[in-house]
């Protein structure tokens, strides 16, 4: 009997691969392999297996096999994954379809087939100084270098990026802002920013700020890392250290009135009273801009609403911590 | 079926024909959506990063208002409030020192969060539990001649390990609840990519820009209209689409509505009636459904 759960459990299931190919001389095209695939076959395997019995000329990276050294990024039917974390039969139940299609990453230059230039990703994570810098006694030796439990365990989460550059390559800001630092530097940023140890603070204050406000919450990276790593988190904490800067940019100065505004009408009503935050936040030319285009748009009747307000605010300002 | 329902600040504001239309559709299903007492914000995306703990504990307080009210599910039409909430109980049941505070906090408000009831997106509870073949019986008006964009966004599917509904690199719902109005889905390339409106609080222009990258997309795809599932969506792509247009001087408009707007249409109701924008009712006039 187990050897017959066994036997069903190693079932060889044939699958079609599609890869999206790229090399100087052909440009992109496509090559297509048929192999067969049990249950523990990784992508890795799956691509290793077709180099070395089917197609030499494929070019692919895969080191470690085991999510950490984070070279064998790549779109898995389309979604951006580790190769090595991947089983192929995982892909076909999840997409219902026996074919797999590999591709390089977004946004980073491909230089052959499956192997793409990380220059930009390494550029971005090293802007953000991307290591401790310690204070002069501890480098001297003259004292400790001490982090306590829940400082570390504050840290622990973001310090696990592997630069695989996954959620870069994810990112819509990244594609559309060069201010934007991209979720990964973010992450990277923030595990030093808020590190007791670390002596740059205001210098990593200016690095980050900015470019934090440049990201748009589509959770593309939380949902692609491989180690959990949550980039948007990160961003969401930089922000909160926007009130100690002395200097602010445009983008701090609307996103900090902003998320203040909000906090203020959920204070004071228990609900977030649209026309009020817009105000505060754009000023009052703006909104009636705004207005302007959504009375084009028939949908004024609706910003005239009023809005019911919570009962139980007490409740609401208990639940803030007033 | 009886589930809880969370319109969201947008919904009760701006985007007020989204719940005209879902309590509809809803009615006509038979599918009793009773509204959450006195709910409060979720924190509309943007609270926890003022202050993480206030944000678990104000949504925990409209879910423990659920499960006094003794329903098992709270459904909304908005993907934020939804991706909020879904954040918030998973914070409360990860992370023990936010466990605690939040524990705290919801005691001296005399609340009490029991972890039975969790956020559900309308879509969900349409597509799962009211099912397609129950929604295709009550198609009126079959929509055989449209082409509809799909667009499903950002925060119903991301990030998949805490929304679970489907995976967020393949997703179907949307598609499903078009085909079955007869119109034809429309997968485009930006179907799942972010429309803008969490950039519009600190970088409007980096918002428009995200926004008129969705609707190019749909429109060079073949849309005619393009359905979504959010009523933060639907300001930044209905609400305020000529600011869109204005600002990228497109000289087209791609008429965007809230997906349970399209089944309404579909079941008999007019477009006039269910309040959409003047871009939507021209294209849907233009081919002749009023």
């Amino acid at each position: 009997m187990e050897a017959q759960t066994l036997a069903t459990n190693l079932e060889q299931r044939e699958i079609t691969v599609r890869v999206k190919r790229f090399n100087e001389d052909k440009g992109e095209f496509w090559s297509e392999y048929k192999l067969s695939v049990d249950r523990f076959t990784q992508i890795t395997e799956v691509l290793r297996r077709i180099k070395t019995e089917q197609d030499p000329t494929l070019a692919y990276r895969a080191s470690c096999h085991m999510a950490v050294c984070g070279s064998c990024s790549m779109k898995i039917n389309g979604e951006p994954r580790l190769a090595c974390k991947t089983l192929a039969l995982d892909v076909v139940k999840k997409f219902n379809t026996d074919v797999i299609t590999l591709e390089p990453m977004d946004y980073f230059k491909p230089l052959k087939d499956l192997i793409v230039d990380m220059g930009d990703f390494y550029t971005r994570m090293f802007k953000v100084k991307p290591r401790l810098y310690p204070a002069e006694e501890v480098v001297k030796g003259v004292a400790e270098q001490r982090l306590k439990p829940e400082d570390q365990r504050e840290l622990w989460k973001f310090a696990q990026c592997i630069w695989c550059g996954l959620c870069v390559s994810a990112c819509p800001a990244v594609k559309e802002d060069e201010r934007f630092l991209g979720p990964a530097a973010h992450a990277k940023g923030y595990r030093f920013l808020a590190d007791p140890r670390d002596t740059l603070y205001e210098e990593r204050l200016k690095i980050l700020l900015d470019s934090s406000w440049r990201c748009t919450y589509c959770y593309q990276c939380f949902h692609v890392c491989p180690r959990d790593v949550e980039p948007v988190t990160t961003i969401k904490k930089t922000r909160a250290h926007t009130k100690f800067s002395k200097e602010k940019t445009d983008v701090m100065s609307t996103g900090e009135r902003h998320v203040k505004a909000i906090y203020e009408s959920i204070k004071e009503t228990g609900i977030l009273q649209e026309a009020k935050v817009y105000i505060s936040t754009y000023g009052l030319a703006t909104a009636i801009t705004d207005m302007l285009h959504t009375m084009r748009n028939g949908k004024m009747k609706y910003a005239l609403i009023r809005e019911k307000k919570v009962n139980e605010i007490e409740q609401i300002r208990k639940l803030l911590g007033d | 079926m009886k589930v809880a329902y969370y319109p969201g600040c947008a919904t009760h504001g701006l985007s007020k024909d989204v719940d005209i239309a879902t309590k509809k559709v809803a009615e006509l299903l038979g599918l009793e959506l009773v509204e959450v007492e006195d709910w409060n914000c979720c924190g509309g995306g943007f609270l926890d990063e003022y202050d993480e703990r206030a944000h678990v504990a104000l949504n925990l307080r409209n879910l423990s208002k659920v499960e006094k009210m003794g329903l098992k599910k709270m459904a909304t039409p908005c993907s934020v409030c939804l991706n909020s909430h879904r954040l918030a109980t998973a914070k409360f049941s990860e992370d023990k020192e936010i466990r605690k505070e939040v524990t705290q906090r919801l005691q001296s408000a005399s609340l009490q969060y029991n972890g039975t009831v969790d956020a559900e997106h309308i879509v969900w509870v349409l597509v799962r539990d009211v099912g397609v073949e129950r929604i295709k019986s009550m198609v009126k008006r079959p929509l055989t001649n449209l082409k509809v964009g799909a667009y499903y966004g950002c925060q119903m599917l991301r990030p998949e390990q805490i929304m679970g509904f489907e995976p967020a690199y393949n997703p179907h719902s949307l598609e499903d609840l078009i085909s079955a109005t007869g119109a034809t889905p429309v997968r485009f390339p930006m179907s799942t990519s972010c429309c803008g409106f969490p950039l519009m609080g600190s970088n409007p222009k980096g918002g428009l820009k995200l926004a008129y990258n969705v609707l190019s997309s749909a429109r060079s795809a073949g849309a005619d209209l393009v359905v979504h599932p959010c009523s933060l969506c639907h300001l930044q792509m209905d609400v305020t689409q000529f600011k869109v247009m204005e600002e990228f001087k497109t000289g087209w408009t791609m008429p965007t509505i809230y997906v349970t707007q399209l089944l309404a249409i579909a079941f008999g109701i007019s477009p006039k009636e269910l309040g959409l924008s003047r871009i939507a009712l021209k294209a849907l006039e233009e081919r002749g459904i009023t």
